[in-house]
């Protein structure tokens, strides 16, 4: 510190100050389990910002080259881990595309469903995070108490909460329960009743508004121009949503909006996700109207394909005849015979476009496995948002990036 | 040469040659079962069934059938041309075949596919062939159609005993007659046969006798599902824990070519196959060569040793090594005899005579005495490498073990330094190296010369290094490391290299490459072609073909 000269008037004196470096995180409640960042503050303005993502990285990628084609399914799961079937749906996409194959309508419309619950179960987290992060610890609570409604849901179709695993390649696991369409009809107003309440709480709220409204800034451009994707670029006033432009599986007979916002500021990601979990039940309702026109019987009424090469055999088909074994220990011995070959498969995941880049050479294992993590893109454009900012502007803006860290790191 | 057309492909043929022979030569395989390269056309298994088309000027033969149309409902007639089997069907100039591209042929081999599995008990699960199975292979490539025949299916004998080695599975058998083939063609001895027919089908032995010989195992190697099992290998590991390694065979002169299959995590080898060269073995071993992975870790020298007056202590590696070399020292030059092994790799034998030539020490080479050959595959000698002991020696002549226990008796040897234990003579006739004052030994394993060592040092078996044999033709063969070396044991070249150290000479080896690259100068004619190792692809993978594409799934 300079030493104070007493001759001057005291009036003449500014405060003298060094920028202070600040590590927050990776051990932060508020750096979303495991993000460092290194802060130049001045006083309490933030004058630079160094993001260190990697702390949760697992080797997604290099683990994948090791198994079969379906022992990257519970990799998947704990990428985004918050909407898990999301990203099952997004990796079966990538390898049937590679394969060549479609699943039958059935198994498509129930991706949809389940996907659609995990939007919202991702979207129902993520805002809640962020009014938590601004004090209001009611919302988060009621927004958890409807996921669990939702995770219930799931649990009664795929038998876990979490870590699903559920799809297949070329289909998945098990064809829908009987609950299916009075357990998921039942809680869609609740859920939608429980994101009102929770709005009431916040959007006439002065802190909330204060601490949202013009913070957090990401222009179209800087979005557009750091590839992210979802909410966070649809907030920025993008209408880009892979469900609406490159529709896959039955989304393209689904009638549904996509929110954008104006400003691109922490208040609109927040209303982008509120909108889009409205959106995500419409979706649902529509999809389970779909399901319930499908004839029984009919080659559309099956959630999977019966192609020996890809799926496996039923279990008593197994146990009980010779070319059921020889399937399935082919398939779990070697893997699926994948042809050589590229392929891109991009889908809406809960933070935006989620991509599979795989390269098969042929045989049961992938080559390589490249994954674009949507939230990794969303993150690269945080610098900007922070940056100028208050040092306590930073918890909100983070929060409503929704950064996953196992999504992030890999 | 001419070619023919399979599937767009122009294959160049012999003169004589099947259709499957010279597709085979090519690298493409077409699917089946009862042919096998070595043994003679049977074509019953009707797995490599291919469309030809007529001629120029020539009428396709068709057959008239009846094919299920489901929207009818009913059968329709319907006309398909006259398959023929690849495995016995001629080449000939300009001739198209139809094989992966034909529809009739797939229909058909998945036809044939599925009635082989039609009384096909399930049994992958504690099938010894599961993971190298052509039914499970050709289940998925060919039919991958759920099962249609729900009748309980036929019941036959299971784990009939044909003999010591092979254990007999009639519900697993397709009755290709390979196992038949082999004994006939291989062997000449018609042990086995086929007798019923239709689904009651069953692999006999001859009556009154069980299946014996020198090749029995032969029969499990070509059987192409799990019906015929080897006593040894069944029930003991899963084929696809196994590594192959390629390998030559330490039995005999012969120096059959094989992989040894080795389970990477308990560092153990399970069995050992033949590998196919057409200059050596063609595509058989004998049952004594099959058994030599449970040979190669029996009697095993795992410790150095050294004589204390009339007992034997253990003790360390460089211990054991600056006692011979402080023995070996006091011993007049020219008076020192050098052993070199029949047993032994080119490259063990190598760094002895060079050892041998800086002390200025005469060579002498032991050896196993001799066995039952045939007139097949088994050489009389049953030592894997005397061409290349004798080779390295570069003219320098080699005495074997008698004119060294003559020269003993003569006099005129105070010390040895051998390599391996065996001997071609009979064992009162050692009493003479008593005379000896030191007697430094390395080997792999036990044997009549060990107990007559004053030191005897551990070395690596030749499953456990990488080396080279010449056969009885001269023929110089590589061999790989197939497992680390066990107890104490190094590779025993190195041993020689740091003894001669040791005693002051000019023996710089250090590494393996070393030793291979003063071999290819001093002895081109033993420097064998290196092998890949079983791991490494001939070929690289091939690029991706199908261009990235960013369409929406």
């Amino acid at each position: 510190m300079e030493p104070v000269d007493l001759d001057f008037e005291e009036a003449d004196l500014e405060l003298p100050s060094e920028p202070m470096t600040l590590l927050m995180g990776p051990s932060h409640p508020a750096m979303h389990g495991t993000i460092r960042m290194v802060l130049k503050l001045d006083g309490e303005t933030v004058q630079d910002v160094d993001i260190q993502p990697g702390y949760l990285h697992r080797g997604f990628e290099k683990m994948s080259e090791r198994g079969t084609w379906s022992q990257v399914f519970p990799y998947t799961d704990r990428l985004n881990y918050v909407s898990p079937l999301l990203n099952n749906v997004g990796y079966a996409l990538a390898v049937e595309k590679l394969l060549g194959i479609e699943v039958p309508r059935k198994g498509q419309i129930f991706r949809v469903i389940l996907g659609e619950l995990s939007r919202i179960a991702d979207h129902l987290t993520g805002n809640g995070a962020i009014a938590m992060e601004l004090g209001a610890f009611t919302p988060f609570l009621w927004f958890l108490k409807a996921r669990e409604w939702i995770y219930e849901a799931c649990e009664e179709q795929t038998g876990a909460r979490l870590t699903h695993s559920f799809f297949r390649i070329g289909g998945a696991a098990f064809p829908p329960t009987e609950k299916l369409q009075s357990q998921i009809r039942s809680i869609l107003p609740r859920v939608l009743e429980v994101i009102a309440e929770g709005e009431s709480l916040l959007l006439k709220n002065r802190i909330f508004l204060d601490r949202t409204q013009g913070v957090g800034i990401l222009t179209k451009e800087h979005a557009l121009g750091m590839g992210a994707s979802g909410p966070v670029l649809r907030s920025a006033g993008i209408d880009y949503d892979v469900r609406k432009d490159k529709p896959y599986l039955t989304y393209g007979e689904c009638d549904f909006d996509v929110p954008v916002g104006e400003d691109g500021d922490t208040y609109d990601r927040f209303m982008v996700r509120s909108e889009e979990m409205r959106q995500s039940c419409r979706i649902i309702e529509q999809s389970l109207d779909l399901m319930k026109k499908i004839a029984p019987g009919s080659p559309e009424d099956a959630v999977s394909i019966t192609d020996p090469r890809i799926v496996l055999p039923p279990k008593e088909k197994v146990y009980s005849t010779i070319e059921g074994t020889i399937a399935h220990f082919k398939l779990i011995m070697e893997g699926i015979n994948v042809p050589p070959g590229e392929v891109y498969g991009y889908t809406e995941a809960g933070n935006g476009e989620l991509g599979f880049l795989l390269v098969s050479r042929g045989g049961g294992n992938p080559w390589r496995v490249r994954v674009r993590g949507p939230c990794f893109f969303s993150l690269q454009a945080a610098h900007d948002m922070i940056r100028g900012k208050m040092l306590a502007d930073i918890i909100p803006t983070f929060g409503s990036i929704n950064m996953i860290g196992g999504e992030c790191d890999r | 040469m001419p070619t023919f057309k399979l599937d767009d492909i122009e294959i160049p043929f012999e003169k004589g040659e099947t259709i499957i022979q010279a597709a085979h030569r090519q690298g493409i395989e077409i699917p089946h079962y009862c042919w096998h390269p070595g043994l003679s056309v049977a074509a019953n298994c009707r797995m490599c069934l291919v469309e030809i088309e007529p001629g120029p000027g020539q009428r396709a033969m068709m057959l008239d059938v009846l094919k299920w149309d489901a929207a009818k409902n009913d059968y329709v007639v319907d006309r398909k041309p006259k398959l023929q089997p690849a495995c016995q069907q001629m080449a000939a100039e300009g001739m198209v075949v139809r094989s992966e591209n034909s529809h009739f042929v797939k229909d058909a081999r998945a036809h044939v596919q599925e009635f082989l599995l039609v009384n096909h008990p399930v049994d992958c699960p504690i099938c010894d062939q599961a993971g190298e199975c052509r039914l499970q292979d050709y289940y998925l490539s060919e039919q991958h159609t759920p099962k249609r025949m729900l009748d309980e299916p036929v019941h036959k004998p299971k784990a009939t005993v044909f003999g010591d080695t092979i254990v007999y599975d009639a519900e697993r058998c397709i009755a290709c007659t390979r196992c038949i083939r082999v004994c006939d063609e291989l062997v000449g001895d018609h042990m086995l046969d086929l007798r019923e027919r239709g689904n009651r089908f069953e692999v006999v032995v001859a009556p009154g006798r069980k299946l014996e010989g020198d090749y029995t195992l032969m029969t499990e190697h070509v059987c192409p599902v799990g019906a015929l099992t080897s006593s040894h290998f069944r029930f003991k590991a899963r084929v696809w824990t196994l590594k192959e390694i390629p390998s030559i065979c330490p039995g005999c002169a012969t120096g059959c070519n094989m992989y040894i299959d080795v389970d990477l995590r308990e560092l153990r080898a399970y069995r050992n196959r033949p590998r196919d060269n057409e200059h050596v073995n063609k595509f058989w071993m004998c049952d004594d060569g099959m058994m030599t992975y449970l040979r190669e870790s029996e009697g095993r020298v795992l410790k150095a040793s050294v004589r204390k007056e009339s007992s034997r202590e253990e003790t360390t590696v460089e211990a054991a090594l600056e006692r011979a070399a402080s023995g070996l020292k006091g011993v007049q030059k020219g008076w020192l005899a050098v052993l070199l092994s029949a047993q032994a790799s080119t490259e063990d034998n190598f760094v002895m005579v060079e050892f041998a030539r800086q002390l200025g020490a005469p060579l002498y080479l032991s050896a196993k005495g001799p066995w039952k050959g045939d007139e097949i595959l088994r050489n009389v000698d049953q030592n894997p490498n005397r061409a290349g002991a004798v080779a390295v020696a570069n003219n320098a002549k080699v005495g074997s073990l008698k004119d060294l226990l003559h020269a003993i008796s003569a006099g005129q040897v105070q010390a040895v330094v051998g390599l391996g234990t065996d001997i071609d003579a009979d064992a009162e006739s050692l009493a003479v190296l008593s005379r000896v004052s030191e007697v430094v030994l390395i080997a792999a394993h036990d044997g009549p010369l060990a107990a007559r060592a004053s030191v005897l040092l551990p070395a690596a078996s030749t499953f456990e290094v990488t080396g080279s044999f010449m056969n009885v033709k001269g023929i110089a063969q590589e061999f790989r490391k197939a497992l680390p070396p066990k107890g104490d044991a190094v590779p025993a070249w190195d041993l020689v290299a740091r003894l001669g150290r040791a005693m002051e000479l000019d023996l710089k080896y250090r590494k393996f490459k070393e030793v291979r690259a003063a071999l290819a100068v001093l002895t081109p004619a033993a420097n064998p072609e290196r092998v890949p190792a079983a791991d490494a692809p001939s070929t690289p993978p091939a690029a991706p073909t199908t261009p990235s594409t960013a369409t929406n799934p």
